[in-house]
């Protein structure tokens, strides 16, 4: 039994839990879409995802050739996805993670209380920088948003946001000043985003950093971070403090949005042309009919 | 140079870099992998703290854990002024402490229930939130009443102590464990306050205060 | 709560928060009927209560910045100016003015027996409780409870509590005096002691009602401290009582209200607003007096509600009584929004505009003005910000100054005038500290010299705003010019337009969004061919100085006559002042 009716949400794939936050014939208890999972990786290393069974308690040793009933699964990006629909065959591609040369980690799953969309939002956003990421991402008085190009690639159903540039006060480790950083933004998935970054040790290649929400319900995700990344400086945790760092200062944004979910109609909130990707996600949403997370506009 | 082993997310961490910001000590901090690492459960830190727990400070030889037990060190050994822990004034002391015990309290319900929250702790979450909300409304009630004597602060005294350092954090993060501040009217001013205190930081999670008067200098500071 | 008792509240005033709660550059976290307010008192003393949410994506806003002028939402740093909501400047998008119709939803705000009254849409004034009046009151604690307005009603009349005089005396008898749905009046008598008090109910939500009490006179001041005590204790006590007792009841549904919908206009993305030459506004002359030798300053207060939202540069169109329209800067400082403040200088050869200001109009009277419009916008990213001021031209400049100090963002004004005895508004320069720099007594060589001096050192996002009388803009645009600053950083608004106009050609415009094509012949401009054909086109001064008649060019060659836009903007040829520009093309096609 779900408390989620939407055919569009039912039949994604949905990331569930860090492979490397999994031990092996442990269970973990998750929550997709209101419905209570258990999943775990067995001898091998191959992730199941079960409905949650009372013989079978989180933290407990399971011999997971007893779980006869499971739902689909896929490992991708470092991350166990499941799906409670009829899932479509592939996940989104992310082409860069499989370079040789990446450094590839799980930030952090963290979970928030605001619906998947206004979390989408907010990761597609520039224009917060100087404000909710002061000194780190962006500074004051430099709060222009430039013109940057939307589109819905026909081809791949997404949205791509490109030539997006925000000055950031410590733009790399090499340079003392500040500097525009390019931006790209990716919406393959109406619960996943990716972007990607002009690497401050490559400058013609980009670090990518992924967002994979888990929708528990309506108004509470978890949060998946994946960072692919050309550092080859800094340690994991410092790359990490990084990430959570500025997941952290996101949050109570996110979470002081009302309401939780994210309107569709048009005249719900006020677009300025700094929200051009953000008004395309909202209308991509509605053409795919999507009603999970989202206040659907009136007609 | 003092080291702190700390975990940016952390509240009890933060205690120490607000004091240490305010105080204007130099410190180094060593990041801690808390989550998803639970680096404060591995070999080398049960060495530094047997109960595996952050923050601990090292300074000069000494080794120390629990964020009360160190703002008491740190505001006692670098605080020539003595405001923030008046060492000489027994029943000043007596007071500060219990409100430090009183931050304990904070830490276990409001702090749990962030921890429930956002890093799916398998605490009881309803009795985390109302611990807090019980301990808020005495807090409020306290402050209200400090105002009512032209007090700012939690203990009497025309500067702040420790005690207020102890209790900022887990409240102002309260609201990520869904623990809401709108009847603690009292603690959100006090909150405005601590936010104005010279040399005061935010950490993710806490958003600055507006100028308390006259010109904003923020800009020309940063 | 039933629902018809739930209607009635909407139309009722209630006490949302105290006076004493809304501290100094506080923001107050509010809730009534399930509807959040973000309350904030201005430093001028006025009490905002907003809905709870940034317009622009829904963030609470009782989290925002409290700068004693405005509000700035702590996600995108957009401003909201104190009274009206209105926002006065979106940074992601520094050089434009935002829309002036992006407005915050507001509710009344009423302060009375030191309490915060306001309401969804209440009906009148707050209603007078007898048992207050012409008393001095002690608000006591005010206690949320969390259980439904009923329960504590209840509750509340079953109260008992000591009169002032009497804490510690014999048990009181309590008496309920008046009782209606949202309050309690008690009388508690102990001996010869006697106090009354009213106790409101603040429906917060289904389940969460706010105890507010007011005593009926002000107990000893060292007695003061006793009497919250006692009513705290007891007040806590009845608030255990009822949350027991709401505890056993069912969980009432959470209120839900309606969050209004933006306009339409909002709903996409901005675009410069459109409206004709109009005198919307109806204001009253609170104040005038001399500011300085020959410069007439002039306060004007709305006669019917609330005047909209400026921003600085900013100006209005005053029209005069002998028929005149004439085109004046806001003065004032961010979040002076309850009134007008413009300095007219009296121009001896003028057709009489200013003559009209200074000789026939009085304090008191009546005039038309238009909604501020601004087409001189101020950019706050700028690193440094010079203002340049010549004579009268400090008007706009002077509203720039004071909304850049403000904020704390580096400038420096600097103002030439002929003497101190002509330096205008000497008490708003007084506070713009080191800032302000003065230049008296110039003669055009020696004002050049100087500055040359003042834009020697450009740096990359550094802005020059200048205004001033046309000889001493030409110099300024000219010198910064030479000295590298780039067209873009150099902003300017001149007060007339004294180039001689040629309106001898004719030519043809298409009007690519109404598929109309007109005929612009001489003598006539392309601004009445519009209004002629029924296409309605804002304006101002019409002679090519505010920008506000601006068109964008889509096809064609303007042939520019206006002193508004820079040398680079009349080199791309894609914008053009409809009310002296024309074409030197045979055709033009604009988007409209």
């Amino acid at each position: 039994m779900t408390g989620c009716t939407d055919p569009t949400i039912l039949n994604l794939w949905f990331a569930i839990g860090a492979e490397q936050e999994t031990t092996p014939c442990i269970v973990s208890d998750t929550v997709l879409l209101e419905e209570d999972l258990s999943f775990t990786l067995d001898r091998v290393g191959q992730p199941l995802v079960w409905r949650r069974d009372a013989r079978w308690p989180a933290g407990s040793v399971i011999d997971t050739s007893d779980v006869s009933v499971t739902l689909p699964v896929k490992q991708a990006y470092g991350y166990i996805w499941t799906c409670l629909g009829q899932p479509s065959a592939d996940i989104f591609p992310i082409e860069e993670y499989d370079e040789p040369d990446r450094r590839n980690l799980n930030a952090a799953s963290i979970g928030v209380n605001v619906s998947g969309p206004r979390a989408i939002e907010n990761f597609l956003d520039m224009g917060h920088f100087p404000y909710v990421h002061t000194d780190i991402l962006g500074v004051q008085p430099h709060t222009e948003v430039k013109e940057y190009d939307v589109e819905i690639s026909e081809s791949r159903d997404e949205i791509v946001a490109t030539r997006c540039r925000f000055f950031q006060p410590m733009a790399s480790t090499a340079s003392t000043g500040g500097a525009d950083v390019e931006y790209v933004y990716r919406v393959p998935h109406p619960y996943c985003s990716v972007l990607y970054k002009s690497s401050g040790q490559n400058p013609q290649r980009m670090d990518v950093i992924a967002l994979f929400l888990q929708p528990v319900n309506q108004e509470r995700v978890r949060a998946h971070m994946l960072l692919s990344m050309l550092d080859e400086a800094n340690d994991e945790r410092v790359m990490r403090r990084f990430q959570q760092t500025i997941f952290g200062q996101d949050k109570p944004i996110l979470e002081n949005q009302y309401p939780k979910k994210l309107p569709l109609d048009p005249r719900a909130e006020t677009p300025i042309r700094a929200d051009k990707s953000a008004v395309a996600y909202r209308r991509w949403l509605s053409s795919k009919g999507v009603t999970y997370g989202v206040i659907p506009a009136a007609n | 140079m003092i080291k702190l082993y700390d975990y940016e997310l952390s509240g009890n961490c933060y205690k120490l870099r607000l004091l240490m910001n305010m105080l204007g000590v130099d410190y180094e901090a060593v990041p801690v992998d808390f989550y998803p690492g639970r680096e404060h459960k591995s070999d080398w830190f049960l060495k530094i703290n047997p109960l595996g727990q952050l923050p601990v400070l090292v300074d000069d030889g000494v080794v120390l854990r629990d964020a009360q037990a160190i703002l008491v060190y740190l505001a006692a050994k670098y605080d020539p002024s003595g405001n923030w822990y008046p060492v000489d004034d027994p029943a000043k002391l007596g007071d500060i402490s219990q409100w430090l015990a009183f931050a304990d309290g904070i830490t276990s319900t409001a702090s749990a229930a962030r921890l429930h929250e956002g890093l799916f702790y398998d605490f009881d979450i309803d009795a985390c939130r109302a611990g807090a909300h019980r301990l808020f409304r005495i807090l409020d009630e306290h402050l209200w009443f400090a105002e009512k004597q032209d007090r700012d602060w939690i203990c009497p005294g025309a500067h702040p102590t420790i005690a207020d350092i102890a209790c900022f954090p887990y409240v102002i993060l309260s609201e990520e464990g869904g623990i809401s501040r709108q009847d603690y009217p009292a603690i959100r001013r006090w909150c405005d306050r601590v936010k104005r205190i010279q040399g005061f930081i935010v950490m993710s999670g806490v958003f600055p205060a507006g100028p308390a008067g006259g010109r904003l200098n923020a800009l020309s500071a940063a | 709560m039933g629902n018809t008792m739930l209607e009635a509240a909407q139309h009722q005033w209630h006490p949302i928060a105290s006076s004493e709660e809304l501290e100094y550059r506080h923001t107050f976290h509010g809730q009534l009927l399930g509807r959040e307010f973000a309350v904030w008192r201005a430093d001028d003393g006025n009490v905002n209560v907003w809905e709870n949410r940034c317009l622009h994506r829904g963030v609470r806003l009782s989290i925002g910045i409290n700068d004693g002028t405005e509000l700035t939402c702590q996600y995108h740093g957009w401003r909201y100016a104190n009274r009206t909501a209105g926002c006065t400047y979106i940074p992601a998008h520094p050089a434009d003015s935002p829309a002036r119709t992006i407005c915050n939803r507001t509710y009344p705000a009423v302060e009375r027996y030191g309490l915060v009254w306001s309401g969804e849409a209440p009906q009148g004034d707050p209603p007078g409780v007898a048992l207050l009046d012409g008393t001095d009151v002690l608000s006591l604690r005010p206690i949320p409870v969390n259980a439904d307005l009923e329960t504590v009603h209840r509750q509340l009349t079953a109260y008992v509590f000591q009169p002032n005089e009497g804490l510690d005396g014999a048990k009181a008898a309590v008496s309920v005096e008046t009782s209606g749905d949202l309050s309690i009046g008690l009388s508690s008598v102990s001996g010869d002691c006697k106090t009354q008090a009213v106790f409101f109910l603040q429906p917060v939500d289904s389940d969460r009602t706010v105890i507010r009490g007011v005593l009926a006179g002000m107990p000893a001041h060292k007695a003061q401290l006793d009497v919250l005590h006692h009513h705290n204790e007891r007040l806590s006590a009845l608030r255990e009582r009822c949350e027991a007792e709401a505890s056993q009841l069912p969980q009432p549904e959470k209120l839900q209200p309606v969050i209004q919908p933006v306009s339409e206009e909002l709903a996409g993305m901005p675009e410069q607003s459109t409206s004709g030459r109009n005198a919307d506004l109806r204001v009253k002359i609170a104040r005038k007096w001399s500011t300085a030798e020959g410069i007439a300053g002039f306060e004007l207060v709305s006669i019917d509600g609330q005047l909209p939202t400026f921003q600085p540069g900013a100006h209005i169109d005053v029209h005069l009584p002998n028929g005149l329209v004439r085109q004046y800067s806001v003065t004032n400082g961010p979040g002076e929004t309850q009134s007008y403040k413009i300095g007219v200088k009296r121009e001896p050869d003028s057709a009489g505009g200013s003559q009209c200001l200074h000789d026939d109009v009085r304090e008191g009277d009546v005039l038309a003005i238009s909604e501020p419009r601004n087409n001189f916008p101020l950019r706050r990213d700028a690193v440094k910000t010079l203002l340049i001021a010549g004579g009268i031209g400090v008007t706009p400049i002077l509203s720039m100054a004071q909304a850049l100090y403000h904020t704390g963002l580096d400038f420096e004004l600097h103002y030439f005038a002929q003497d101190d005895s002509h330096l205008a508004f000497p008490d708003i320069l007084e506070t713009l500290g080191d800032s302000l720099h003065t230049h008296l007594g110039l003669d055009p060589e020696e004002t050049e010299q100087c500055l040359e001096g003042l834009l020697a050192d450009y740096q990359p996002a550094m802005h020059l705003y200048v205004c001033g009388p046309g000889p001493m803009l030409e110099t300024t645009r000219h010198t910064a010019d030479r000295l590298g600053w780039p067209d873009q950083a150099v902003h300017f608004e001149y007060f007339k337009n004294t180039h001689e106009i040629d309106d001898s050609t004719s030519f043809e415009i298409a009007l690519s969004r109404s598929v109309m094509t007109l005929q612009v012949p001489a003598g006539t401009t392309i601004m009445d061919v519009l209004r002629d054909n029924g296409v309605s086109v804002p304006s101002s001064c019409e002679q090519g100085a505010c920008g506000t008649c601006v068109a964008t060019v889509l096809e064609g060659e303007p042939d520019h006559q206006d002193v508004y836009l820079s040398e680079t903007e009349k080199k791309r040829g894609d914008r053009i002042m409809t009310c002296v520009s024309r074409s030197k093309s045979a055709r033009l096609v604009l988007d409209i």
